[in-house]
């Protein structure tokens, strides 16, 4: 049975990745609480994990050296005391060796000059010497119980097996029944006591065909694969005692499959067609006027927006599944400032789509990186300022009716208003007599490209993506960004974010012959145009809507429509809102309501930032879509 | 023919459920036992293809049995019927001559399964 499927490298990345996650998070902890057992332990068996799982895939440079990190590991067992910060940081750069291996994963890859440094420093650090450089001989001068004549067996159990400790014994059994079991890896005893479906090798002395044996491994059930390796050790590689392939605990939770991502995205995108489709049957069975057809296409019509529901629902993830990745860089970057940070993620179950989050993750790393460099000080500034030394940082996820909200807020010095004010008058973002920024104002400055008030850009946040990234790639998302900034309180930006891509609910609005798209995430409510609500306040056209005064635009004037308006014709308003600001903007007419496809689109040079896609309408007439909040 | 089945177990729930799966399935139920003691008696008497023994059984409980049974005839084909958490015991009566095990709650192919596996 061919292991090395391309479907098996898949897992393998994927379930790496979660037991990386957990390597880092433990460590996190283990630094907090040098003694915890609970930690330790935790690293310990994920490392033991991918070792198991690289050993099946026949990646040997990754399973050996989580093997001899493994050995390692165990001997530091229990000494908290000694997990000084040297220590911790050969611990945290042996997890670094260990995901760029475990990346650069292949039958072929060897070592690599990180991997054996990191051992190096990290035996070092601890004062405790290299393990041999082979696991076959064991670290106490034992021979390699692999090491002798016979018959080499992989063996792994089914997901899903119910007492796999008493199955892998039976498998034993069977064994002993037809030869001499040799060596079992990991040790019977241990494969006793395993909770959830194991991998596990075998050394058999034995007369018997590979048939013969294979039947006997299978006869003990709940048998996923077994490879019968007839040339033992022959080879030259030693055979890395193989393990857990299945870690997932078998009773826990829902039944779950793993899918490619590549699919859920074809999934989507041909819902997203159907819809479109969907809109267009529904124009065209609405002329015909035919009750049966109208019956069945509004049927069809229910069942495609199930489906739709439910396949966005598949493609949901729990934030926390890339914001656990954050506290090992914002630990970094703290200690490589001097600078004291707590890090506090909350919302971590809030779900996210997974293609959204994954593009999320970027800004969200510039977001923190910017708090830990520029916004947070370091421990003597904080005394000054009467603050405790070490700044706060939270990460945080929230759910605010159909959006996701993600804010990023620290503790630190907060955005120095005059000096944005004056970098901005001088590249000439703002009128030369603008004497305050407002917030929104604000971040509007910063955002504009290559703006920075940093002269000396550090090594940290300096990299590319600048605010301006961030908010260009929230509001091709269709989110938008909102800031709150105190001088000496600190700062916090809040993604607000569509909770699914590729399909929004809008309004369709009209001026003069042409559609736009207004996502109804920041429509308020909409009104008949009524001369005796709107007026002039000192220049302006304003909009008074139950007391309060409004800033009103024309959608025809925002796009710079000339052609004359239709004298007499009805118009309507539509009032919108975003951070708490709210605005009206008065248009031909409202089409509908519909959901619409978002088609990402890079507009061209000198278009109007008004836009943050496009779409394709019921009736085949491409529309764009418009940020409202933009116009506030 | 059919292979013949005792069903060794003190709950008349769980005897009427594996019997009733193993019937579905084309097994003849030829006896039933609700003591270990029972279990070896009947046994003994009916010398059935197969026996489905529960561990936790008054007067006598199922891995005494299985080790009686054994003794008596060492080709004798046993199936433990263990509850969760119960690993120990299941390789104490593995240990004692059983040669498979089913976990309650019951699944339908899961008994099965280990039926074929026993009577191969």
């Amino acid at each position: 049975m061919a292991l090395d499927s391309a479907r098996y490298a898949e897992l393998f990345r994927s379930e790496s990745q979660d037991q990386l996650a957990t390597i880092n998070r433990a460590l996190l902890a283990l630094e907090e609480e040098p003694g915890s057992a609970g930690a330790g332990a935790d690293v310990f068996r994920a490392v033991h994990t991918i070792k198991g799982m690289s050993a099946t895939m026949g990646y040997h440079a990754v399973a050996e050296y989580a093997h001899e990190l493994e050995t390692l590991l165990d001997r530091m067992r229990g000494s908290g005391d000694r997990m000084t910060p040297v220590v911790m940081d050969a611990l945290f750069a042996a997890a670094d060796a260990l995901e760029a291996g475990v990346a650069a994963a292949s039958e072929s890859a060897e070592r690599t000059p990180a991997m054996s440094e990191a051992l190096e420093n990290l035996g070092s650090a601890f004062g405790v010497g290299r393990p041999a450089a082979s696991p076959a001989a064991a670290a106490d001068g034992q021979p390699d119980p692999f090491d002798g004549p016979g018959v080499i067996l992989r063996i792994r159990q089914s997901p899903g097996t119910t007492m796999p400790g008493v199955r892998a014994y039976l498998v034993a059994r069977n064994l002993a029944a037809i030869g001499e079991v040799a060596a079992m890896s990991p040790p019977l005893e241990l494969l006793q006591a395993a909770a959830a479906p194991q991998g596990f090798a075998v050394r058999l002395v034995t007369r018997a065909s590979a048939t013969e044996i294979e039947a006997a491994v299978r006869a003990a059930g709940d048998i996923e694969a077994v490879q019968v390796d007839m040339a033992g050790r022959a080879r030259k590689r030693p055979a890395t005692p193989l393990d857990t392939a299945v870690s997932e605990p078998v009773s826990a939770g829902p039944r779950q499959a793993k899918i490619d991502l590549a699919r859920l995205d074809t999934m989507m995108n041909l819902i997203g067609e159907l819809v479109l489709v969907r809109g267009r049957l529904l124009q065209l069975a609405a002329a015909l006027g035919d009750d049966a057809l109208d019956d069945t296409v509004q049927a069809t019509a229910r069942l495609v927006g199930d489906l739709q529901g439910e396949i966005t629902a598949s493609r949901m993830v729990p934030v926390g599944q890339v914001f656990d990745r954050f506290p090992r860089m914002v630990r970094d970057a703290a200690r490589s400032l001097g600078k004291e940070v707590r890090f506090e993620v909350e919302g971590r179950d809030i779900e996210l789509d997974r293609a959204l989050l994954d593009e999320m993750a970027e800004p969200i790393v510039h977001l923190l990186r910017n708090a830990v460099d520029h916004g947070l000080e370091g421990p003597q500034e904080r005394a000054v300022e009467g603050k405790p030394a070490t700044g706060t940082l939270v990460l945080a996820a929230s759910r605010d009716r159909s959006a996701v909200l993600v804010m990023v807020a620290d503790d630190g010095r907060g955005i120095d208003r005059a000096r944005v004010l004056e970098r901005a008058r001088a590249a000439g973002l703002v009128a030369p007599d603008t004497r305050e920024l407002d917030d929104a104002e604000l971040l509007r400055c910063i955002a504009h490209a290559g703006f920075s008030t940093k002269e000396a850009v550090t090594s940290l946040s300096g990299r590319g993506v600048g605010v301006d990234a961030v908010v260009n790639r929230v509001r091709a998302l269709g989110g938008s960004v909102e800031l709150r900034t105190v001088a000496g309180a600190g700062s916090t930006f809040t993604l607000r974010l569509p909770p699914t891509v590729a399909i929004i609910r809008a309004l369709l609005a009209r001026a003069g012959r042409e559609h736009y798209v207004l996502p109804l995430t920041h429509v308020r409510e909409t009104l008949a145009y009524d001369s005796r609500v709107v007026g002039q306040d000192g220049g302006r056209d304003v909009l008074t809507l139950r007391d309060e005064v409004l800033p009103l635009r024309d959608l025809r004037d925002v796009v710079h429509l000339d052609a004359p308006q239709v004298v007499g014709a009805e118009r309507e308003i539509v009032v919108f809102e975003r951070g708490g600001r709210r605005g009206g903007l008065v248009v031909d007419e409202l089409v509908g309501q519909e959901d619409v496809v978002v088609k990402q689109f890079d507009p061209a040079h000198g278009a109007l930032a008004l836009f943050t896609g496009a779409t394709i309408l019921g009736d085949g007439v491409p529309a764009l879509i418009m940020d409202l909040g933009s116009l506030l | 023919m059919a292979h013949t089945v005792l069903i060794c177990d003190d709950a008349i729930f769980m005897r009427t459920m594996v019997a009733d799966i193993l019937q579905q399935a084309g097994y003849e139920v030829v006896g039933e036992a609700s003591t270990g003691k029972e279990a070896v008696e009947k046994y003994k008497q009916l010398r059935p293809d197969l026996v489905t023994m529960d561990i936790v059984m008054p007067d006598m409980g199922g891995i005494d049995a299985v080790r009686e049974i054994t003794e008596y005839d060492p080709r004798a084909r046993v199936l433990m019927c263990s509850a969760m958490g119960q690993q120990a015991l299941v390789v104490e009566a593995i240990q004692a001559g059983a040669k498979d095990f089913v976990v309650k709650p019951f699944q339908p192919s899961r008994v099965l399964e280990a039926v074929q596996r026993v009577l191969a």
